[in-house]
């Protein structure tokens, strides 16, 4: 890329995104519109009850659930910031050795990292239902 | 030379190229579920659709317009506001995603111009944060329709991509150290003799398993799994709506499979000798790009139709007990070749 015009300026490659994102955006609103527009409708009420396999739906959906899931859930928060700060390294690396900073504390952190692991699994955290 | 350059640069001409791009994308999913019913019927030996037009390929045209004509219901437990924004989102997040994937480009004089709706110098980051959204869609598919079905298949969903989110991220960095860049078209160029497939298998296989589980492609579809939860975190969902949560799902599987050619298969990088021909240079580099992509497809469409889904522990377990730790050691061996000075 030798031109450094217009699109490679980091504000101006940004506008393509927010024209396909209005444009996402407003495509589901308006087939609804036209849906609603074409659509036959009835006015029989029991087809707005929530579908339990043909049976009178019972008590509410949103209860509380197995604590497996939070745990996963945390788990990945820990991991995924984790990699995260991997991103911005990954340009510098190169032509980097050993006993250069920027290996060596990427590589601590990343022991770290695995040391967390280690621990998780020995305490069953990432254990499907104990 | 300066005045071709200002036009490809320009980032509203750029955008009507996205918007071209958008739509390119909406008929080859079209194309891509009447292929994926006439390949499984061929798997299972059926005769698949075969009434409406030739070989059943005016089928999606009727199905379009069967979806267009079923009366939109909206069930009167449901959150109305979720329930009608959920879709909305899950689009969005495709075409986020489409916005920064080049789909191929033009070489002219040994200069490549790709064709993408905009370059960014952290494309593949801003990439992996978009398609991330699609995590809280899907939930919010769920959540808002109050039916148990849906629940139960929406935190099947959550544990499954929480999971293959890190692997697939430590896959992506790997790539990215090989390349020294987190511009993907970069990434894609700097695999001009050797694919990154060949540095390192151990990071496309990690990076393959993830992107399917990410995708929700069928061993891991655990969120619909037909045979006990109806339909899963679709349960409720009728007309175009349900349409549109279809339509995302097959756009994401002709990203993902562009995401594996341009990170591991080699792009669109073909030999300069055959390049420097003006018009092989401008035509041969996207069509063998794509055509990478039609493989990469038809090899995870067949793997849905050859495989048993797998059990919601089956799945979680894989993720943090193999995966994780497979695409830590992969990130060993991409550190230890870059300080051996391989690459």
């Amino acid at each position: 890329m030798s031109g450094i015009i217009d699109i490679s300026n980091i504000a101006n490659s940004y506008i393509p995104v927010a024209v396909i994102l209005i444009v996402a955006l407003v495509m589901p609103p308006i087939t609804m519109l036209i849906i609603k527009l074409v659509s036959p409708r009835s006015k029989a009420s029991a087809k707005y009850a929530t579908y339990e396999a043909g049976s009178v739906p019972v008590g509410n959906a949103r209860i509380q659930f197995n604590v497996e899931y939070y745990l996963y859930a945390i788990a990945f928060v820990l991991f995924d910031i984790e990699v995260l700060f991997l991103y911005p390294w990954t340009t510098i690396f190169k032509g980097h050795d050993i006993t250069s900073i920027a290996t060596a504390e990427m590589l601590v952190f990343i022991f770290v990292v695995l040391f967390g692991y280690v621990y998780l699994i020995k305490k069953e955290a990432l254990k499907w239902m104990k | 030379m300066m005045d071709i350059e200002a036009i490809i640069y320009n980032p509203i001409l750029r955008a009507i190229l996205g918007l071209c791009l958008m739509g390119a994308v909406f008929g080859g999913a079209c194309i891509a579920v009447w292929f994926e019913r006439k390949l499984s019927a061929d798997v299972q030996q059926r005769y698949g659709p075969n009434r409406v037009g030739p070989h059943g390929l005016l089928q999606l045209a009727a199905d379009a317009i069967k979806l267009f004509t079923k009366e939109d219901i909206i069930p009167k437990n449901a959150d109305r506001l979720l329930f009608v924004s959920a879709p909305i989102l899950l689009m969005g997040s495709v075409f986020l995603m489409l916005v920064a994937l080049p789909f191929g480009a033009i070489i002219i004089n040994g200069q490549s111009y790709v064709i993408a709706a905009t370059q960014m110098d952290i494309s593949v980051l801003y990439i992996e944060a978009v398609s991330a959204i699609s995590i809280i869609g899907i939930f919010m598919v769920a959540y808002s329709a109050n039916n148990k079905f849906s629940t139960l298949g929406a935190f099947r969903n959550f544990a499954r991509m929480v999971g293959y989110e890190v692997p697939l991220g430590i896959c992506v960095v790997s790539v990215a150290i090989m390349a020294g860049s987190l511009d993907i078209v970069k990434i894609a160029e700097a695999q001009s003799p050797l694919w990154f497939i060949i540095m390192q298998p151990l990071g496309f296989v990690v990076f393959f398993i993830a992107l399917m589980a990410d995708m929700g492609r069928h061993p891991f579809d655990q969120n619909e799994s037909e045979e006990e939860l109806i339909a899963g975190f679709l349960t409720e969902y009728t007309s175009m709506r349900f349409g549109y949560v279809f339509f995302a799902e097959y756009i994401h599987l002709i990203l993902g499979s562009m995401l594996v050619v341009l990170l591991f298969l080699g792009g669109w990088n073909l030999p300069t000798f055959l390049t420097d021909i003006t018009i092989v240079g401008v035509i041969l580099p996207t069509v063998y790009y794509l055509l990478k992509v039609a493989l990469v497809m038809l090899g995870i469409i067949m793997i849905r139709w050859s495989l048993p889904r797998f059990r919601i522990d089956q799945v979680v377990d894989l993720s943090w007990k193999k995966l994780l730790p497979l695409s830590l050691l992969n990130l060993g061996w991409v550190i230890a070749l870059g300080l051996l000075g391989v690459y």
